[in-house]
């Protein structure tokens, strides 16, 4: 039987936002995935801040994250969970957006055989609700 | 000033703990009990203790002084950052005694896992806006992350699994001699992969131990320490610092390609061997920070033993076992006791006073290094 990658358990976590993440949150909430970029130099930077670590300047244009590729990953069986079960697999992955200068991101892959997760994979993004927002999760492109 | 200007002086510790059952001391007792061994191991005295060295956030240093009566300090100082600079203590006790600015640096380093694991530190991220972007994840701990990174790693440079099993096995085969240590039953390769996976390429087995202890040293000038009970051991040099490219390693996880891959020790090894002339091929005795297993190959590569991706391949070969490079021959983190880098201090000590359980022969320099994770990473070549 092949395995599929399940969404982690987010509904204990909260998320706090502050000025410089609140677009990502509000851009996500419209199943927008954008990322922040210098408004002066145009350097992309990840995690949002306040300043371009190239330029200093403060200057932001959230930019859409364009196409994404599996980076590296690792595979989590949650605790207490027996091997004989069919326990659900949660895949951390670190994903790169090759068209924002390489800038990579944790989010989970979920809906994938395992076997299919592979480093350099191409992703096809998804959404899960959470609050008034939605967190970003990735497939493997299948049909490549 | 020229190194060797200091020398550890005197070495002390409490008994090693599984996680929790340090209780009911509290850490300042653990910490209290340290100090006054690693005095007494120095043949000096409660109030010649005159500065403080800590790292990791550090402990209250008035506390200390209030409970053990230390009648006056003129050094109290705390390597910044929450990661790598557990090495970097030696550093500051050094520049104290350099500068004279203090006498008699006990340097200072102990955790207690009591409810709290420090395997579990990323799920307190949770409480602000950044982490939170790493957390949605599913990932909860530094084991998870840097298996992000011995992932890479394998895809890039072809490193196996059986080269994180050769680290461990070669680490317990020292501990088998520890009286101390946590996990001191011989592994075998089937055992390794018989092993639940908890973080896939990571199992059970390349995580270190939990543990709770302190350990204390004192530090003071080279010249007073010859005058003192114990051989000294020359800090022949030390440093702390880092690179933006590895910056905050784990939590960020954007450095370059070539990075990404490594411990981020390339900028601080290449620091210590400059400032101290001393090359790879000149260590005795390699205490390398050992959290996770595949840390260690990646130090390895770091610090020069083998070259960039070939680490899987040399500790494959063989080469680390005992009777090949000295490696963690106290056991390490894996198996003998973590304590945040304080038992890899301990042994290089041990070691170069030529008292270790396994002792290297004639061992004359040792490397210790700090933590693969944010910067400031350390590392400090000892010395006799």
């Amino acid at each position: 039987m092949t395995e599929i990658t399940s969404a982690p358990d987010i509904s204990r976590i909260e998320i706090p936002m502050d000025i410089w993440t609140t677009p990502f949150w509000q851009a996500a909430a419209e199943e927008r995935l954008v990322l922040p970029c210098c408004g002066d130099c145009g350097t992309h930077r990840w995690p949002p801040g306040p300043f371009c670590p190239a330029c200093r300047s403060q200057q932001v244009n959230w930019v859409p994250a364009g196409q994404a590729e599996l980076y590296s990953y690792t595979i989590l069986r949650p605790p207490g969970a027996s091997p004989d079960e069919a326990a659900p697999l949660i895949v951390p992955g670190l994903v790169a957006f090759l068209e924002a200068g390489g800038l990579r991101i944790m989010a989970a892959i979920v809906g994938s055989p395992v076997g299919a997760v592979k480093i350099g994979a191409p992703l096809v993004l998804g959404w899960v609700p959470k609050g008034d927002t939605r967190v970003p999760v990735f497939s493997i492109d299948l049909g490549s | 000033m020229t190194r060797p200007s200091a020398a550890i002086a005197g070495v002390g510790s409490t008994p090693y703990y599984f996680r929790g059952e340090s209780a009911p001391q509290t850490i300042y007792e653990m910490i209290g009990k340290a100090v006054i061994a690693a005095i007494s191991d120095a043949g000096l005295e409660i109030a010649d203790i005159d500065g403080m060295a800590f790292y990791a956030t550090g402990f209250e240093a008035s506390q200390i002084v209030e409970q053990l009566g230390i009648p006056e300090l003129s050094f109290a100082a705390v390597v910044a950052g929450q990661g790598g600079g557990s090495a970097g203590i030696l550093d500051l006790a050094a520049m104290a005694v350099e500068t004279g600015r203090a006498k008699t640096v006990v340097c200072i380093g102990a955790c207690q896992q009591l409810g709290r694991r420090y395997g579990q530190s990323l799920a307190s991220l949770a409480t602000t806006p950044e982490g939170v972007l790493s957390l949605t994840s599913g990932l909860s701990g530094p084991g998870q992350s840097l298996a992000l990174v011995a992932q890479r790693h394998m895809h890039t440079y072809g490193t196996r699994r059986e080269a994180f099993a050769e680290v461990v096995m070669a680490s317990r085969a020292y501990a088998a001699t520890r009286p101390e240590a946590i996990r001191k039953r011989p592994l075998t390769l089937e055992e390794y992969f018989a092993a639940p996976m908890l973080a896939d390429p990571l199992c059970r087995y390349d995580f270190c131990v939990e543990t709770d202890a302190a350990l204390a040293f004192v530090v003071t000038s080279a010249e007073r320490a010859r005058d003192l009970r114990q051989k000294p051991v020359n800090i022949v040099g030390a440093v702390h610092g880092g690179k933006r490219d590895w910056g905050r390693a784990f939590f960020w996880l954007n450095q370059p390609d070539e990075v990404f891959t490594s411990s981020g020790a390339g900028a601080v090894a290449e620091k210590l061997y400059g400032q101290t002339g001393i090359t790879p091929s000149d260590i005795d005795v390699a205490l390398l920070y050992d959290h996770f297993s595949p840390l260690v190959i990646l130090q390895l590569e770091d610090y020069g033993f083998c070259k960039r991706g070939e680490g899987g391949a040399f500790v494959e070969s063989g080469a680390i076992r005992p009777g090949g490079l000295a490696v963690n021959p106290h056991g390490g983190q894996l198996s003998e006791c973590y304590v945040i880098g304080m038992t890899h201090v301990r042994e290089a000590v041990e070691q170069l006073r030529g008292t270790a359980i396994n002792q290297v022969p004639d061992a004359r320099l040792a490397l210790v290094t700090g933590g693969p994770a944010p910067i400031p990473m350390s590392a400090a070549i000892l010395g006799v």
